[in-house]
């Protein structure tokens, strides 16, 4: 071993260092930054960490390497993995973590000295570089560490990251990074981003484990009987039961944080001797209740835990031993991760056991079977230098660390978030936080950074804590709490749901039946329902996510026949038949569109399997492009596979017309006109205006006098700014994030263009076919294109006088 | 038509957030927050600057239209005492020498925290037309007249479809008090939970209508 100083940790527990691990000390040595792809796993720790343990081991206790993690819940378990190795090859050395949960004697202490290792996350370390002294403590530093770099990619928690990183480059040139990342499409640009200008001489590590993952399906016994459509489908519970008997604890994610609620009734349903047993983990629980499933996982005394995306994350759960996913996988590495939750030692395999809630779902889980094979990942695409994070982030290096303009700009552009970032860009960005900059003249009096001695400076007190209790760029949307009349917490919901309800009616939520007994400022107050009452199971918001390219395309690929033949195939092959019979079916070679007639009128069902936020732009703009020469409304609904249109008549399109109406001409024009794209904006100003600093973070409790001076909407600043500064890049950001978020605008632009060269395959059919069958049954949740207030407001006062009479 | 008889007064709605009272020559508007923009620029929040002035000319243009012989402001006619600034202090001179009619200020909660009023200002706690009182909170109220208040802010909830449900700024009449919207164009909006007998007035192009109660939220 080329190691001899870490050798006495290894010998004491008998293990023999990965190649993997080797690898990347190796690398380190030389002084390398790379990025390490390894499945969930201890190996990868060791890995990272051991290269600046070893460096460092003989020092004093400097701090010499911080870890970043993307979840606070991560901080404790990576500590308790980090202060192994420690305790055995240097006690002298410490490691601590310093997160939003750390009390406030560590912090303080940490305000003193740092220790050798630092475990944090990017808002504590922005919050960090806010303090003069911070490069004075780090100047030992040998190595950032970052964790879950695929978590962070893509996000503005990400760009945070990478400009943090890019003002550590700046101060110690040696500085080496590492990022771990699972399984990614794009591991190159992956480290790109994470290294920027460090990109260069870096290297790539994949620890090839030999960790087989095995996607087994739970097959419906009648395949004639099982729904065509439907997300929430508890057909299969019984057997699902069975399944979670076999094993030791299952670890069973749903979809939505509605439908792990319904499960776990369900579950209890069936087994109410489980009632001790299951537990429950989405986002909207209160975290203490969270920590009780984390804890009961982890000393595996809970039999299952019904979860959402909330537990997709590292934390080491080894008792679990089955991971059943219900419902579609949406994409290949999502469900990869999910199988990585079990069978956490390494060596040992992961099996996910597919639950499909309607029969196409079938198909879905062998397509993910065979782009897993082929090794066809989703890819995760940076985001592209997004103003509100790079203006957070400057004002915070004014109050730390007073810069020069120029120099700072080779920063920030030594980044790969703003490495193209424009000379107009920069300059509104600088007169943004000082001045007003070239809008000046309508920003009388504002300032904030001041130029001294030609550094940008902000010394005032006030703005500093003011800034200090405001960095970050996680949003929290406007919730309301659920509380027992004794004051302790159960979670959050939406207001949109509770205000459905009245005093007295029944709900569910956190797996407790439950009453509402009034609801009143953001806080709504409940107590446990009387036996036998079944309520409303809460429901949130959000939008459901869209099927991965990858996926969409690899299920294309089944249904066109190639492929080995598989369980899952067999049993849908009747539904297939159907489909055959009927119609075609549809495949991403051609374009199907079926045209049928109904006492509704006429149906245009149109399948270009690109993911469901891809389907619910073209399908508004093509109704928007059909209505404009019919002058008919047009109802649209779609899913993952396709969208439909229905209206009264004008729906039968020759080619030519067909073609018409997909075109990629005038695409975003059309596009923001009948998508409401203004509207929508609005919304997304929000979080915009937060990251940027211009609504301030509210502390809990009575806002002060100073405080209400300041409050506004983010509406209202979106309107203010409309009217007297339409040039702010701010909101040009906005109208791109909606176009991006709500419509995966590129990925549509790629579907249009690809549409152009596809084959239109018209089909009249006499029924409606097993592909159209959801479309049509999901009508409901049609959007329907929404005009401005006014003309809404007519519109209802309109009806309510023809009621009249 | 935007005229009510209400409590035996004549009282016309204006789309913008005023009343008038033919009857007796005024005008009244609620909450301006002059100054607010200022106010956030002055605490290091970059927020561009137009309120005021645009305001004002929304005030003088009403001044104009009703050819009122004087203006009461039910409060909060300032924003906070960081938003009086030399320019909004000039501005303000030029709409009072613009529109040449007597103007009174309640003082609303708001204008309570200034000194100094600018441009020799001078508020008072309520001010009497006739047998109606306009003062700014309306907790202030007594059961025997009509009173006009502002400080809510008030805005309703239009159902919209299942899930959506539209906010409008709005006239209230509760009991015997009718209180008046936010008339500043940088102000937010509350929604007022509604009681059984509450009226709802709001504006719909260049109309105020009463809204029908099944509308409302």
């Amino acid at each position: 071993m080329r190691f001899p100083k870490l050798q006495p940790f290894f010998n004491a527990r008998g293990w023999k260092p990965f190649p993997f691990q080797k690898e990347t000390w190796t690398a380190y040595h030389e002084g390398k930054s790379g990025l390490l792809h390894a499945p969930t796993g201890q190996g990868k720790t060791l890995a990272v960490y051991m290269g600046p343990l070893s460096e460092t081991l003989d020092q004093p206790n400097h701090c010499s390497v911080l870890w970043l993690t993307p979840l606070r819940a991560l901080a404790a378990d990576t500590l308790r993995a980090l202060r192994e190795p420690l305790a055995e090859l240097a006690p002298h050395l410490q490691a601590e973590a310093r997160t939003g949960d750390t009390s406030a004697a560590i912090r303080a202490k940490l305000r003193k000295k740092l220790p050798h290792t630092l475990v944090t996350t990017p808002e504590s370390l922005s919050l960090m570089l806010t303090h003069a002294d911070f490069p004075e403590k780090l100047s030992s530093l040998r190595c950032v560490i970052v964790d879950e770099w695929h978590e962070l990619l893509g996000t503005k928690r990400g760009v945070q990251a990478e400009l943090c990183l890019a003002r550590l480059r700046a101060w110690f040139p040696g500085l080496k990074i590492w990022g771990l990342s699972a399984t990614l499409g794009n591991l190159t640009e992956a480290r790109q981003t994470l290294l920027g200008t460090a990109f260069e001489n870096s290297v790539e590590v994949t620890a090839d484990l030999k960790k087989p993952i095995i996607i087994d399906t739970l097959i419906p016994k009648e395949i004639d009987r099982f729904p065509w459509s439907g997300h929430l489908g508890t057909r299969l519970a019984p057997q699902v039961a069975k399944e979670v008997e076999k094993a030791k604890t299952t670890l069973l994610f749903t979809n939505t944080r509605s439908q792990t609620e319904i499960w776990y009734q369900e579950l209890l349903e069936l087994r109410p001797e489980w009632k001790d047993l299951l537990a429950m983990h989405h986002g909207s629980l209160d975290p203490t209740e969270r920590a009780i499933a984390e804890q009961g996982l982890r000393d595996g005394s809970l039999k299952c835990v019904i979860a959402t995306s909330s537990l997709d994350l590292g934390v080491d759960f080894s008792p679990v031993d089955q991971v059943i996913q219900i419902g579609s996988p949406k994409g290949i590495a999502r469900l990869l991760q999910r199988a990585g939750r079990a069978g956490h030692q390494p060596g040992k395999s992961s099996r996910i056991l597919g639950v499909p809630t309607h029969a196409l779902e079938l198909v879905e889980f062998a397509a993910a079977r065979d782009a897993m094979r082929a090794r066809h990942i989703e890819a995760r695409p940076p985001l592209e230098k997004p103003v509100d994070v790079l203006v957070q982030h400057l004002v915070t290096c004014a109050i730390g660390q007073p810069f020069p303009a120029d120099e700072m700009r080779r920063e920030i552009q030594s980044s790969h978030a703003y490495r193209n970032l424009t000379d107009e860009e920069w300059h509104w960005s600088l007169g943004f936080i000082s001045n007003g900059g070239a809008a000046l003249a309508a920003y009388p009096r504002y300032q904030k950074a001041q130029v001294i001695d030609g550094r940008y400076t902000i010394a005032d007190k006030r703005l500093i804590l003011q800034h200090r209790m405001s960095i970050g760029t996680i949003i929290s949307d406007a919730t309301v709490s659920i509380r027992f009349a004794n004051g302790s917490t159960l979670g959050t919901v939406e207001e949109s749901f509770i205000s459905r309800l009245k005093p007295g009616s029944p709900l569910v939520f956190g797996g407790r039946h439950l009453v509402l007994v009034r609801f009143h400022q953001r806080t709504a107050t409940v107590k446990p329902a009387p036996k036998n009452i079944k309520g409303h199971v809460a429901v949130w918001g959000g939008q459901r996510m869209p099927l991965s390219t990858e996926l969409a395309h690899a299920l294309a690929l089944r249904l066109k026949g190639k492929g080995d033949p598989t369980p899952e195939m067999k049993a849908v092959q009747p539904i297939l038949d159907i489909q055959k019979k009927w119609s075609r079916l549809p495949d991403d070679d051609s374009l199907l569109v079926e045209h049928t007639r109904s006492r509704e009128g006429e149906h245009l069902f149109i399948y270009p399997f690109a993911g469901r936020l891809v389907h619910e732009g073209v399908a508004a703009l093509v109704a928007y492009r059909i209505s404009r020469f019919s002058g008919e409304s047009i109802q649209t609904t779609h899913n993952d596979y396709g969208f439909s249109l229905n209206a009264r008549r004008g729906l039968f399109l020759g080619e030519e017309q067909l073609r018409e109406v997909l075109t990629e001409e005038n695409l975003l024009d059309d596009l923001i006109e009948c998508m409401h794209t203004a509207e929508l904006a609005r919304r997304q100003f929000r979080e915009i205006a937060r990251v940027s600093g211009l609504i301030l973070q509210q502390p809990p409790g009575r806002p002060t006098q100073s405080q209400r001076e300041l409050q506004s909407s983010a509406s209202l600043l979106f309107e203010v700014l409309q009217r007297y500064d339409s040039e702010n890049l701010l909101l040009e950001q906005s109208r791109r994030e909606i176009l991006e978020r709500q419509l995966e605008l590129t990925r549509l632009t790629h579907v249009l263009h690809a549409l152009q060269k596809r084959p239109i395959l018209f089909v009249e059919t006499q029924h409606l076919s097993p592909m159209a069958f959801p479309l049509w049954a999901d009508r409901l949740q049609a959007i329907l294109v929404a005009a401005d207030a006014t003309t809404r407001l007519e519109a209802m006062l309109k009806e309510l006088n023809k009621a009249a009479g | 038509m935007n005229a009510f008889q209400i409590h035996g007064e004549t009282i016309q709605f204006f789309p913008d957030g005023a009343i008038f009272l033919p009857d007796h020559g005024a005008l009244i508007v609620a909450d301006v927050h002059l100054g607010k923009s200022a106010t956030f620029r002055a605490k290091g929040l970059p927020v561009p600057e137009g309120d005021t002035s645009r305001d004002l000319v929304r005030l003088a243009t009403l001044v104009q239209q009703t050819q009122a012989t004087r203006l009461i402001v039910a409060g909060d006619l300032f924003h906070a005492p960081a938003g009086i600034t030399q320019e909004i202090e000039g501005a303000i001179q030029h709409f009072l020498d613009q529109v040449g009619i007597p103007f009174h200020l309640i003082s609303g909660n708001h204008d309570a925290r200034l000194k100094r009023f600018p441009c020799a200002i001078s508020a008072v706690d309520s001010y009497d037309i006739g047998t109606l009182r306009i003062i700014h909170d309306p907790k202030d109220t007594t059961e025997d007249r009509l009173h006009l208040a502002g400080h809510w802010h008030p805005v309703v909830k239009i159902k919209d479809g299942a899930r959506r449900s539209l906010r409008l700024r709005c006239f209230l009449l509760r009991n015997r008090t009718l209180v008046l919207p936010s008339f500043g164009s940088f102000t937010g909006g509350a929604v007022i939970p509604l009681e059984p007998d509450d009226r709802t007035f709001v504006a719909i192009r260049e109309n105020v209508i009463e809204l029908p109660s099944q509308l409302v939220r």
